[in-house]
């Protein structure tokens, strides 16, 4: 991971997401080696003070108001008096909860606990945040503001450590992920690289197949799959494309899309897991 | 220390939002107030049925709220997963723990001290009129006196809270160990066998023909458990017997040496915990 950067742990549910979080924040211990954070082992207490944590629909002493609830965690840091208030009203202000700093957290939404959640995980202005699904079960718009509150962090210098299953939300922010399957790790690095790893690729989808030499396009294409009356071809670069287009033009077949190949995470994650699937 | 204050006074105010709690202790303030009335029933020992009652009273509901508030303190924290915002904060295991314990413990301490004003009051009140009917041969019965009586009432109030610093650490011990239930029927278990512990050792005595192995085992079980019996001063009052500071100074070390004990097995089962 590099400083000043979004990161990204994905991975399909039990391939080990929660258990390497839960190892680098402490919570539970290895059976086996160790690590180091800040040249820190994990858990040390030194080590807890550069960073913050926001788990998955946290939950809160319900009884408290927001103003409370950052005054009970950042008293866990030493902090008190005008220092806290002042950095409590920062945070309330940053993650738009301000106005409501004196609603009980038991009356909370679940994108009000989020925000909270979230203010409560930079309340020591931590270097490095890890975020356990920060986006699951909020609305568009909250979706949108908490990413927005993500990319605020990367400016104000802060790593992000982002831990979740929804590639989508993922992919405009993170700089670079892990793809994580069975406990190892499948496919890393940045992101426009991951996307990139197919470059110059060429995909076509056509119709009316009937008279088309298939083994011939084949023999030309990377993979060809067929789908009712409809083939879908890739190719290695643009000019083998074209001249299957001719072939396809000559055989009366019909093309419906044609153009540069485009991944998504989502492209580069099942991939990586179906490869994990099959060691 | 900053972190287990914090823990602790957050566990102090959550505490006395729990209204199973507070209705024990409401409950606890009804009894002990209306004792006086209770004590007519056994004409010529109102005075002794109200020290009974009321000490009793204390004693009973006073393991009940450090029963129920300290059973759910670790596992619901885990359970609720609030525990998760708080250990990758800058605060051990032994802090939280002892944070938790504490919190509870000043709970328990202000509950008593609430049941022990009630006994006071409902004592300054309605004792002198019953001393005038306890009989005047200091054979036939106890030596009492107004000082006398106070002072061991206050005794006995203050071994109560020793009692229940124990019962809380067990409470806790058995959060970390078990479910809530779970930890609710091992408490309760161990505090009424605790209650019981000189039967085991009469049990284990050669003189009465016990086996080798049966021996063991008893003698072990009376050694192993908490011998709560000794905090208990309400037959020394009724006696009218003077209980020494040196006495009492014993039985609170053994309350401090037990609830040392059983945090410490309450740590190591909460060490290796998975949360």
């Amino acid at each position: 991971m590099e400083e000043g950067t979004i990161f990204g742990l994905v991975g399909p549910n039990g391939s080990g997401k929660t258990t390497t979080l839960k190892l680098l924040l402490g919570l539970i211990y290895p059976t086996a080696g160790s690590g180091t954070v800040f040249g820190y082992h994990l858990g040390n207490p030194e080590y807890k003070r550069r960073i913050g944590f926001l788990p998955e629909g946290p939950y809160f002493y319900d009884h408290l108001n927001a103003v409370e609830l950052l005054s009970f965690y950042g008293g866990l840091f030493g902090l008190g008096g005008a220092a806290l208030a002042a950095r409590s009203e920062e945070l309330l202000r940053m993650v738009g909860m301000w106005n409501r700093r004196e609603i009980r957290v038991r009356n909370y939404s679940r994108g009000m606990l989020q925000r909270i959640g979230l203010a409560q995980a930079l309340i020591n202005d931590p270097d490095l945040v890890f975020l356990d699904e920060p986006t699951a079960g909020l609305d568009p718009t909250a979706q949108m503001e908490m990413r927005s509150l993500m990319q605020l962090l990367r400016s104000q210098g802060k790593t992000v450590f982002l831990c979740s299953h929804l590639l989508k939300d993922m992919e405009p922010i993170c700089d670079s992920v892990a793809i994580l399957s069975r406990g190892m790790v499948r496919r890393h690095g940045r992101i426009c690289d991951l996307l990139m790893s197919d470059a110059g690729r060429y995909r076509m989808r056509v119709t009316g197949c009937q008279n088309l030499p298939l083994q011939s396009l084949k023999d030309q294409s990377l993979d060809l799959r067929i789908e009712g009356e409809e083939i879908t071809m890739l190719f290695a670069d643009q000019r083998a494309a074209l001249a299957a287009a001719g072939q396809i033009a000559d055989g009366g077949g019909s093309i419906i899309e044609l153009g540069a190949q485009t991944r998504s995470l989502e492209d580069v994650f099942i991939e990586a897991v179906a490869s994990g699937g099959n060691e | 220390m900053q972190a287990i204050y914090r823990v602790a006074a957050a566990t102090f105010h959550e505490a006395w939002r729990r209204r199973f709690l507070n209705a024990i202790l409401v409950f606890a303030v009804l009894i002990i107030g209306s004792s006086w009335s209770l004590a007519y029933l056994q004409p010529g020992a109102e005075l002794k049925l109200l020290i009974d009652i009321g000490l009793g009273s204390i004693r009973f509901f006073g393991m009940l709220i450090a029963i129920f508030l300290g059973v759910r303190l670790i596992s619901d924290e885990i359970e609720k997963r609030t525990i998760h915002t708080i250990l990758t904060k800058p605060v051990t295991r032994a802090q939280f723990l002892l944070g938790k314990f504490f919190g509870s413990l000043a709970t328990v301490f202000s509950n008593l001290a609430l049941m022990g004003i009630a006994f006071y009051a409902v004592f300054a009140f309605k004792a002198p009129g019953f001393m005038n009917k306890q009989p005047t041969d200091q054979s036939a019965g106890p030596a009492f006196s107004t000082e006398f009586i106070y002072a061991n009432i206050a005794k006995a109030i203050g071994l109560t809270f020793v009692e229940m610093m124990v019962v809380t650490a067990l409470a806790i011990m058995a959060s970390t160990l078990f479910s809530w239930i779970m930890a609710v029927v091992f408490t309760f278990f161990i505090y009424f066998a605790g209650q019981a512990a000189d039967f085991f050792k009469t049990l284990g005595n050669p003189q009465r023909g016990t086996g080798m192995f049966s021996q063991v085992v008893f003698n072990t079980v009376y050694g192993i458990l908490p011998h709560f019996e000794v905090f208990d001063m309400r037959e020394a009052i009724l006696k009218g017997t003077y209980v020494g500071w040196d006495v009492l100074a014993q039985h609170v070390g053994l309350g401090v040496v037990y609830t040392v004990l059983i945090l410490l097995v309450g740590y190591l089962a909460f060490m290796n915990r998975e949360v």
